[in-house]
């Protein structure tokens, strides 16, 4: 498979070292700033190439036309963009994967058909609430183009579901609770398994019923 | 009509003065205060300090009463966000996009954008210039 990754800052720098672990993987790293570019040649050698990964001159130059996949990580949104869009739409690249660095714009990016998308803030906030103590849901990985996501929570003791069987749960549509981390460790449930305080789900949920999931399982009952 | 123009450098703040003239209502968004200066102090348009490829600024702006939005900034890349997000994100109806790079201003053309190329058109001229084309 040849990969093109735009931007050589540290993800791409962090990406392309993962890439050229694998085999049957050939990687160029296209990096615009011409004392960056020169460092990681020097490290890494010809796979770094100086240029401008959103020209389609110079991504000609790199062979894009016989990329299966493009990669755009660099720190600027309209960049990541408009290699993304070149690759898709001049090169036909198969797949393209574009960092986010501003999250509002992932809408439009999704919109514009950029296949997947790599948000930083989003990664870091689901960090930083994956520390937080409780009433919390975590994202964990969107399923895309299926409008469904895996998210993680702990059951709140006041909780509605906490106690209670499955079966009796009256969850929204596509709501599929998949395992269940407790005392006795993780196991897949039934109908019949009860949620108990303090266990971890994770479960399939579709990406807009959050707050729906979280009042359920995550918080303690309104009253409560 | 209600203008938004992103970059007020010598093109923007040209078209922004000129379609004040004319009598429309313009807003005029840079990163910059002091590409201003390039407007008249009796500018009766609007300026906002902002980048145009950042939804507050574009909220803060007008964007969604905007009947026609201008990418004139200096970047090809943000010149083709901030317009397709006008054009995709806020629904504007006409939206022109200044895009240096010829090939890459055809192919956003043929995405939709109503693109020009300042390179290509410069090239025409100072070719048909040397040959006395027009003279």
């Amino acid at each position: 498979m040849y990969i093109i990754v735009v931007g050589g800052g540290n993800v791409g720098y962090g990406l392309a070292l993962e890439l050229q672990q694998m085999p049957d993987h050939e990687v160029t790293i296209v990096e615009l700033g011409g004392r960056r570019a020169g460092q990681l040649h020097a490290e890494l050698g010809e796979m770094v190439v100086h240029g401008d990964g959103s020209e389609i001159a110079f991504l000609e130059r790199v062979g894009a036309g016989r990329a299966d996949l493009v990669i755009a990580c660099t720190a600027d949104d309209g960049a990541n963009l408009v290699a993304s869009q070149v690759a898709k739409h001049w090169f036909h690249v198969k797949r393209t994967i574009a960092r986010v660095n501003d999250p509002r714009n992932e809408a439009l990016f999704l919109r514009l058909g950029v296949d997947s998308i790599v948000s930083a803030a989003g990664a870091v906030l689901a960090q930083i609430e994956a520390t937080l103590p409780e009433h919390t849901i975590i994202p964990l990985m969107a399923l895309e183009g299926s409008g469904l996501h895996i998210v993680d929570m702990r059951v709140h003791e006041r909780s509605p579901a906490a106690g209670h069987a499955l079966r009796d749960l009256e969850f929204p549509p596509q709501v599929l609770v998949s395992v269940i981390i407790g005392a006795g460790g993780a196991r897949v449930p039934d109908g019949d398994t009860v949620l108990q305080p303090g266990d971890e789900v994770i479960a399939v949920i579709p990406s807009d019923s959050d707050a729906v999931v979280r009042a359920m399982i995550a918080s303690p009952s309104e009253g409560a | 009509m209600r203008v938004l123009i992103m970059g007020c450098g010598r093109v923007g703040a040209g078209l922004a003065t000129q379609l004040a003239d004319e009598g429309h209502q313009v807003t005029v968004i840079d990163i910059d205060a002091f590409a201003f200066q390039r407007l008249l102090p009796e500018f009766s348009g609007t300026r906002l300090i902002g980048s145009g490829t950042d939804d507050r600024t574009l909220l803060e702006a007008g964007i969604r009463e905007a009947d026609c939005f201008v990418a004139v900034a200096t970047g090809d890349n943000r010149n083709i966000l901030a317009s397709q997000k006008a054009k995709e994100m806020y629904g504007v109806k006409q939206v022109v996009t200044r895009v240096k790079d010829p090939l890459r201003s055809e192919l956003f053309g043929r995405l939709g954008l109503r693109t020009f190329s300042p390179t290509k058109v410069g090239v025409e001229l100072a070719h048909d210039a040397v040959f006395g084309v027009g003279a």
